[in-house]
């Protein structure tokens, strides 16, 4: 897609800041945004006309729980750093890959977690390294937070996007969970009507699908990485 | 907090200044979280999304240009993108009962920001060119712009067809835009 068209791309700029695009638009147009400087010089310009909006917002103090993380993520990384630079370490994994799952889980997440804490190591399909970690808080009320790490300088080819797959096990088909990015760190929320069968599902898959994401419901692409669920 | 605090504080971050990241997190964060709040609806995903923001806002700080916008409207642009980011639904028709149960928690009418606005040069002007809209446009953009709804929950929401939806949307913001250039 090229937007030719100035009045076009203006209002285009206009609806992806105010919210208003559906999931598979807005992963469309944040592909367009990433080539095309008119259309981020357009979304700057809306973002200073609708923010100040948001000035009206009574204020909201978060919880000191949220600081205590983002200080942590930042700035106090060293301890879990040592084991995932460690060279004895991938060679561990590369040898056992089943008893990696479980090593992952107690150097990266946090212990005190309450139990119940789900974690995925996916793998690189063809050189079965790991690739992509998904984790999440299952047995609570409500959706599920995905809390996903790329592992290494992951590139998505261009016009394409990536899709997580939620694998039930037996004959069951796949479920798509939403379009993911190649952020080192990123989330996706998961709705509550599809939590259960998460917490229940044999593995997760990722496969390249066209940009907004298979259209068929099904993988339509390559699976790259995939992985069992374990819960910790 | 003035916005003069806010820009030397984010330079400060751009050269790794921990404490300077600490103040600005003191200053900025309850008015984010609010606006986090107001579009997950949900307290531990407004939570995640403040996280995943201020590792942004840290990581990126050398990319602030206090020349091209103020730094309220950086951050906050920074949030609401997180924010929409989150929410980014797997199928529309995996939804169902909750995304209606979602839609009923949400109240009518976005509150009317007019009264807090009227303070500041960019917000007030903002204030009065969106109380020239009519009704249903001024409505629309409150309620897509506060609680992050597409145009598909909107029409749900508002009982009226997508089309007419979009309409209101499309022409509110253009009349917008022409006020805020002084040409409407």
């Amino acid at each position: 897609m090229r937007l030719s068209n100035d009045k076009l791309r203006d209002a285009l700029a206009a609806e992806y800041v105010l919210g208003t695009m559906s999931a598979r638009a807005r992963a469309r147009f944040g592909v367009l945004l990433h080539s095309d400087p008119a259309l981020r010089r357009a979304v700057a310009d809306w973002e200073r006309r609708l923010t100040p909006l948001a000035e009206a917002l009574p204020e909201s103090p978060p919880p000191a729980r949220v600081w205590r993380r983002i200080h942590g993520r930042l700035f106090e990384r060293s301890h879990t750093r040592g084991l995932w630079g460690s060279i004895a370490f991938w060679r561990f994994a590369a040898l056992a890959a089943g008893a990696v799952a479980l090593a992952i889980g107690l150097s990266s997440i946090d212990l005190r977690e309450p139990a119940g804490q789900m974690v995925t190591i996916m793998s690189d399909v063809t050189t079965e390294s790991p690739a992509m970690t998904v984790a999440w808080n299952a047995d609570t009320p409500g959706g599920r937070v995905l809390r996903i790490r790329v592992i290494g300088h992951a590139e998505m080819a261009p016009d394409t996007a990536w899709e997580l797959w939620m694998l039930p096990g037996g004959d069951k088909p796949p479920v798509s969970l939403g379009l993911i990015t190649t952020h080192e760190s990123q989330t996706l929320i998961v709705p509550e009507s599809l939590a259960p069968r998460l917490d229940q599902a044999w593995g997760l898959a990722m496969s390249v699908e066209p940009e907004g994401g298979s259209p068929t419901g099904l993988p339509t692409g390559p699976v790259l990485y995939k992985g069992q669920c374990v819960r910790t | 907090m003035t916005p003069e605090q806010l820009i030397s504080l984010l330079s400060r971050c751009a050269l790794r200044d921990q404490q300077a990241f600490a103040d600005l997190y003191r200053l900025s964060a309850p008015k984010l979280f609010a606006v986090a709040m107001r579009i997950t609806r949900r307290k531990d995903w407004a939570e995640e999304v403040l996280q995943e923001s201020y590792v942004n806002i840290w990581h990126h700080a050398r990319a602030y240009d206090a020349r091209k916008s103020a730094p309220m409207t950086w951050m906050t642009a920074i949030v609401r993108n997180r924010a929409f980011d989150l929410l980014r639904r797997p199928r529309e028709t995996e939804l169902g009962e909750s995304q209606e149960s979602l839609l009923a928690s949400i109240p009518d009418d976005a509150p009317g920001p007019e009264e807090s606005l009227r303070q500041a040069g960019d917000a007030a002007r903002l204030a009065d060119c969106l109380a020239k809209l009519s009704e249903e446009q001024q409505r629309s953009i409150r309620l897509a712009f506060f609680y992050g709804l597409s145009h598909g929950e909107l029409a749900a929401k508002l009982d009226r067809p997508l089309g007419t939806i979009k309409t209101w949307i499309r022409r509110g913001l253009e009349r917008l835009r022409r006020c805020l250039e002084g040409m409407g």
